[in-house]
């Protein structure tokens, strides 16, 4: 008897979709340049903090205008732009069904993201900014944005109506947390009051410490809905298709979904220990982050098992290898982040470059792996190329960029926990033992350390953008079978929900 | 071949925010608002100019399909 007679319908071909890609594919540029961008801005002013002269005396290369260059870079032009792209090409095949609203509407979301990023990071340049962490833009470019963001919003939930798919994929509920979330974050910690309408300054509507509050609710919750879940969207994805596997246990994803959007968004006043904020919020901070830990690591054992049976491919798949290793850094970071949180540790490492640490740990570990991984497997599929250029290649970014990593945070911890106990030591007669300077003179190794990490991480990212340029150009990568629209995808066909 | 709902949607939304950038600029109190103003309404015209040749792009290959399916229906007539 054969199949189809055993399997009705399991040999009824279904009609292949026109997918837009064209969109994820602009995406995935983008965020390949803005990635190299982001991590050339952070050397240099890693560099600037090695040797102060580097400012140059002007304005426009001062830290204090660079730096938000560097963090917007990297969390809205990079993580952004991947987050776009891959939400799109996610939430296209799982669902069966091409982006709602057009071509159009897509390139608006793509085109109007970039502009804002560019009139963005020019403004930080000039010396406009808002003063508050991931939220410098001024009123015009965050109505701007929200513009951009609703569209944005109304691609992925019109599409999510529109599957062909009974059931949506637990990666659709992370991404779709994600454009929720930030929109809500947006909106509500950007409200303010122009000088006029045809002035870029403005005022926040919230004052003293309802303001800090309002903006440590946002800043961390954008750490939460923007650099996690979103990026957990793309975990829950790509792993089970890089490995073939499915998801190790899709009930352990979807409590993983509910504990932790339902948990982050309570764990912002830890940014404000020791403040004039009331001491009960800043024990519920606490409190909150601590149990964060739980879901969080829920969600990285679920990444981690989802490779049972499938452990030998590390060996011979760097990407997916990038992959893994940001879910490492996800459980590692997620460890750290509740550690920092408790209040008697953040009396150690507050302020203190361990932060900084900390930040990046999750932000080149997590975030930016993660990302490599995705980019790696969706490159030859979008432009229908037969594989990668170069597996040696991308190994060799992975070491290099792993090593790059570990100089960073190392250098960080060692950094910050130095600066730490010279803040608090004291003589015997009473007096600070350390002037605030040679704090600031005994973190020079460290800070060239931190410069070096970042060169490694750079050079492999710029070893990415040759690999992934050749993969697109090469003749040996050239294929006549059209794999992009499903016709024939190499690995992990039947998992991820499609 | 018709302009799709999409993109006159959108193409009218670009074109109010390059007004609104025009309007933003020529009265800016400040180098930031001025370029951005303009800055605007100059993504506005390129995203318009993208639209139309998206359109006459769209409309050539349709044109180029049907005239192959012709000349294929007159080679088989043959």
């Amino acid at each position: 008897m054969s199949d189809a007679a055993l399997h009705p319908g399991a040999m009824a071909v279904r009609a292949p979709v026109d997918y837009n890609m064209a969109v994820v594919r602009k995406f995935t540029i983008a965020a390949m340049f803005w990635g190299v961008v982001a991590f050339l801005v952070g050397v240099y002013l890693a560099a600037e903090l090695s040797w102060p002269a580097l400012n140059l005396g002007y304005s426009f290369t001062n830290f204090g205008r660079l730096r938000p260059v560097h963090t917007s870079a990297a969390i809205f032009a990079f993580g952004g732009s991947a987050l776009f792209g891959t939400s799109f090409y996610v939430v296209q095949r799982t669902c069966r069904a091409r982006l709602w609203g057009g071509e159009a509407l897509a390139d608006f979301v793509f085109w109007g993201y970039q502009f804002f990023i560019v009139m963005a990071a020019l403004s930080y340049v000039m010396g406009f900014s808002q003063s508050q962490e991931y939220a410098e833009p001024e009123w015009h470019l965050d109505v701007f944005l929200t513009l951009v963001w609703v569209a944005y919003a109304a691609i992925f939930l019109g599409t999510l109506l529109k599957r062909e798919e009974s059931h949506i994929y637990v990666a659709n509920w992370f991404y779709l947390a994600f454009i929720l979330t930030i929109a809500v974050l947006h909106i509500v910690n950007n409200m303010a009051v122009p000088v006029s309408i045809y002035m870029a300054k403005s005022y926040s509507v919230y004052s003293g410490v309802q303001n800090a509050l309002i903006q440590w609710w946002y800043g961390h919750n954008a750490v939460g809905f923007f650099l996690t879940a979103g990026f957990l969207g793309m975990m829950y994805y790509f792993i089970p298709k890089q490995a073939n596997r499915p998801v190790y246990s899709y009930r352990l994803s979807v409590v993983h979904f509910w504990a932790l959007s339902f948990t982050y968004i309570w764990a912002g006043p830890h940014h404000l220990h020791y403040t004039s904020l009331p001491d009960w919020t800043q024990t519920l901070g606490m409190v909150f982050s601590v149990i964060l830990w739980m879901p969080s690591w829920g969600g990285m054992i679920n990444g981690l098992m989802t490779l049972s049976g499938a452990w030998d491919k590390l060996r011979t798949d760097p990407a997916l290898r990038f992959s893994v290793t940001a879910v490492g850094f996800y459980g590692m970071s997620t460890f750290e982040g509740p550690m920092m949180s408790i209040r008697d540790v953040n009396a150690l490492s507050h302020y203190t470059d361990w932060t900084i640490g900390h930040v990046h740990s999750g932000a080149l570990g997590w975030v930016a792996f993660i990302s490599f991984g995705a980019i790696y497997y969706m490159v030859p599929l979008l432009w229908n190329r037969s594989g990668l250029y170069s597996t040696k290649l991308v190994a060799w970014h992975y070491w290099i960029a792993t090593l790059g990593i570990v100089f960073y945070i190392t250098a960080m911890w060692v950094a910050g926990i130095m600066q730490g106990l010279m803040w608090r030591a004291y003589d015997q007669f009473g007096f600070l033992q350390y002037s605030f300077v040679e704090s600031v003179s005994a973190m020079h190794p460290y800070y060239v350390i931190r410069m070096l990490g970042g060169v490694m991480f750079l050079t492999g990212a710029l070893i990415m953008v040759f690999n992934l340029v050749m993969t697109v150009r090469s003749p040996s990568t050239d294929t006549k079978a059209a794999r992009d629209d499903g016709a024939a995808l190499p690995a992990g066909l039947a998992v991820a929900g499609e | 071949m018709d302009i799709e709902v999409g993109d006159l949607v959108v193409g009218l939304l670009v074109a109010v925010l390059g007004l609104i950038g025009l309007v933003l600029a020529s009265g800016a109190l400040d180098d930031e608002m001025y370029l951005f103003g303009l800055s605007l309404a100059g993504f506005a015209a390129l995203f318009e100019l993208g639209l139309i040749r998206r359109h006459f792009d769209r409309r050539e290959a349709v044109r180029v399909h049907a005239a192959a399916e012709r000349a294929g229906e007159a080679g088989a007539h043959v």
